[in-house]
């Protein structure tokens, strides 16, 4: 190792992090990281899949040595949760669907937007919706939905209806959210495949005598498909274990996982079926990927998700 | 519909003809863009208002001057703005929320950065188990990882260490930094990948150390890379809800909390006021970082 001169003005930091930095001591700096996460990550997540094999006892959250599974057979004999698992499951397939055939038109348009200002602009349009706080998000189409909300006062004033419309605090209402939650993530799914599809094909196929819209089904949205697939699963994902839009835009009616491992949790204080919901959440999720990813390897042919 | 026979066929929206050749058409005006059927403009700015709509019903309600926001609006007042800014409440979730993220951010990015360095240096068999290691908290639920923490505290840590986190700030900003780390590494992993390691090694055959040449050269060009990531954990941290639900208490209650509570009873205007700052600090954070990096690099990444 070279000393120099320079170095004297950080000589005790520099002496101590040369060792740090240098050569095949770079492994230390990955260490705090590495300890962080299996400290707080692994074994929080092994604590709870542990304690979801111990018997419930309301109010005490304790490892016991004694394993069960009864915590599981409750879930899978009781229709309420395991209904609710379907539930989860069918919602987050529909919000997918629904956001991709929303979604697809603004992605298109970002990634054609050759303007670069333009691009940018849109670019932070879209990525402000998604970083914003869904509490927030709620609030505003709350406002809107609810039975005293905007649109329902607008039809009523002008003579639509002649009572609200019930738009939130029921199934609808979640959709609704989920959509909204999930938009920018698959609008940001799309937008880098869309993107990286050469134009030339699609003027070939023109060029050839399609029309712009055949020229789009056969070629354009074909070859985006990796993208649809990407951003469908990331959205399934993020609807399937949102607690918040649930919560408040179904008014606890609307009963899906999440709620209920919040509510055994915190109301109830049954941790340990609690967890073992979670480990059901997590599983049918983890599940539900597998599931797609073989799906998905045939239809993108290989082109992985 | 017009069949092309080259690029400067296409009719195009309001008429505008493209120049005729593959690359930068002469696009001037905000709306004109030729190569985008009129039905994915329709479609795509209904997809926006969809977006934006409920961020745009939220500044009106915190600026609205009735009780509540009809429809009509009563019209315009800082009324809810300036009941916000002496609000015990709101004004503490959102403070409180401001140094949380503070502090996740400085600790995210300070450890994050240390891995990326690591990740992007070293060549290994298991290098993409480490990889995905490290990006794993985005995978899990927001609720699963605050249950599990919360089982860890009370159940391990406690009992083990004799250390309360359970209810506590280091607690809920333990649960936070795990949400935001994998932006840093990300995004620090993506800006190492572009840097030019000959500049590094330049400054060591001129006889700097490896700390210093790392400080003097490879800092100050990946930084923006760095910053990026750090402003994306701080809006990630200081927008997280599902990841306090479990972790926060009564007098721990960062705004996205306080907001989700007082939603569950009424439409409360102030809380609407708290989130047009909010608002603003994600508007200009977003801004910022499109001046750091490239918004390009954001499409096709996952985030949570």
């Amino acid at each position: 190792m070279t000393t120099s001169a320079d170095n004297v003005t950080v000589e005790g930091w520099g002496n101590a992090l040369r060792v740090f930095l240098g050569g095949n001591r770079l492994i230390w700096l990955v260490l705090p990281a590495f300890i962080f996460f299996l400290l707080f990550f692994v074994f929080p997540v092994l604590s709870m899949l542990a304690i979801s094999f111990n018997k419930a006892i309301p109010g005490v959250i304790d490892f016991q040595f004694d394993l069960t599974l009864a915590n599981f057979e409750r879930f899978f004999k009781r229709a309420l949760f395991y209904e609710a698992a379907i539930r989860s499951i069918g919602l987050a397939t529909l919000v997918a669907t629904i956001t991709l055939v929303v979604g697809y038109p603004l992605a298109y348009l970002i990634a054609k937007t050759e303007h670069p200002g333009r691009n940018t602009f849109l670019m932070i349009l879209v990525l402000t919706a998604m970083q914003l706080d869904m509490v927030i998000r709620l609030y505003g189409l709350m406002v809107l939905m609810g039975d005293n909300g905007i649109i329902n006062a607008a039809l009523l004033q002008w003579g639509v209806v002649e009572t609200p419309l019930p738009l939130m605090y029921n199934f609808f209402g979640v959709v609704v959210g989920l959509v909204q939650f999930g938009l920018p993530f698959m609008v940001l799914s799309l937008i880098g495949i869309i993107r990286g599809i050469d134009p030339f094909l699609e003027e070939a196929a023109r060029s050839l005598g399609a029309n712009r819209w055949t020229a789009f089904w056969r070629i354009t949205f074909p070859l985006s498909m990796p993208g649809i697939l990407a951003g469908s699963l990331l959205v399934f994902a993020i609807s399937m274990s949102s607690y918040v839009v649930p919560a408040l835009m179904g008014g606890w009616k609307v009963l899906v996982l999440p709620i209920h491992i919040f509510q055994q949790n915190s109301e109830l204080g049954n941790w340990q079926f609690g967890a073992a919901v979670s480990v059901i959440l997590l599983m049918s999720s983890m599940l539900a990927v597998l599931v797609y990813q073989r799906y998905a390897v045939k239809t993108a042919g290989g082109v992985r998700a | 519909m017009t069949v092309a026979t080259d690029r400067a066929g296409p009719g195009g929206f309001l008429g505008f003809r493209g120049k005729g050749v593959r690359g930068k058409p002469p696009v001037d005006k905000f709306w004109e863009e030729p190569d985008i059927p009129p039905v994915f403009k329709i479609g795509g700015w209904l997809a926006l208002a969809i977006l934006l709509l409920p961020v745009v019903i939220v500044v009106l309600a915190g600026l609205n001057a009735g009780d509540f926001l009809t429809f009509p609006p009563d019209g315009l007042s800082l009324r809810w703005v300036n009941e916000f800014l002496t609000n015990e409440q709101f004004l503490g979730a959102y403070l409180f929320s401001l140094q949380l993220a503070l502090t996740t951010t400085v600790i995210s990015t300070v450890i994050g950065t240390m891995a990326a360095v690591f990740l992007a240096r070293t060549d290994f068999p298991g290098l993409g188990v480490l990889r995905a290691y490290f990006l794993s908290p985005l995978i899990l639920p927001g609720i699963v990882l605050g249950l599990a923490l919360y089982v860890f505290y009370v159940a391990t840590f406690e009992p083990l260490t004799g250390i309360r986190l359970q209810r506590t700030v280091a607690g809920l900003t333990i649960g936070h930094v795990l949400a935001t780390m994998p932006y840093v590494i990300g995004a620090v992993t993506a800006a190492l990948f572009n840097f030019d390691r000959t500049l590094e090694e330049a400054a060591r055959s001129l006889g700097a150390g490896p700390f210093k040449a790392f400080m003097k050269v490879t800092l100050p060009i990946i930084a923006p890379g760095v910053m990026a990531g750090a402003i994306f954990a701080f809006i990630v941290s200081f927008g997280q809800f599902e990841v306090s639900l479990f972790l926060s208490a009564a007098n721990l209650e960062p705004l996205p909390i306080a907001m989700y509570i007082s939603l569950r009873y009424e439409f409360a205007p102030i809380a609407a006021a708290a989130g047009i700052f909010a608002i603003a600090l994600v508007v200009v954070s977003m801004v910022i970082t499109s001046r750091l990096i490239s918004l390009k690099r954001f499409s096709g990444i996952k985030f949570n």
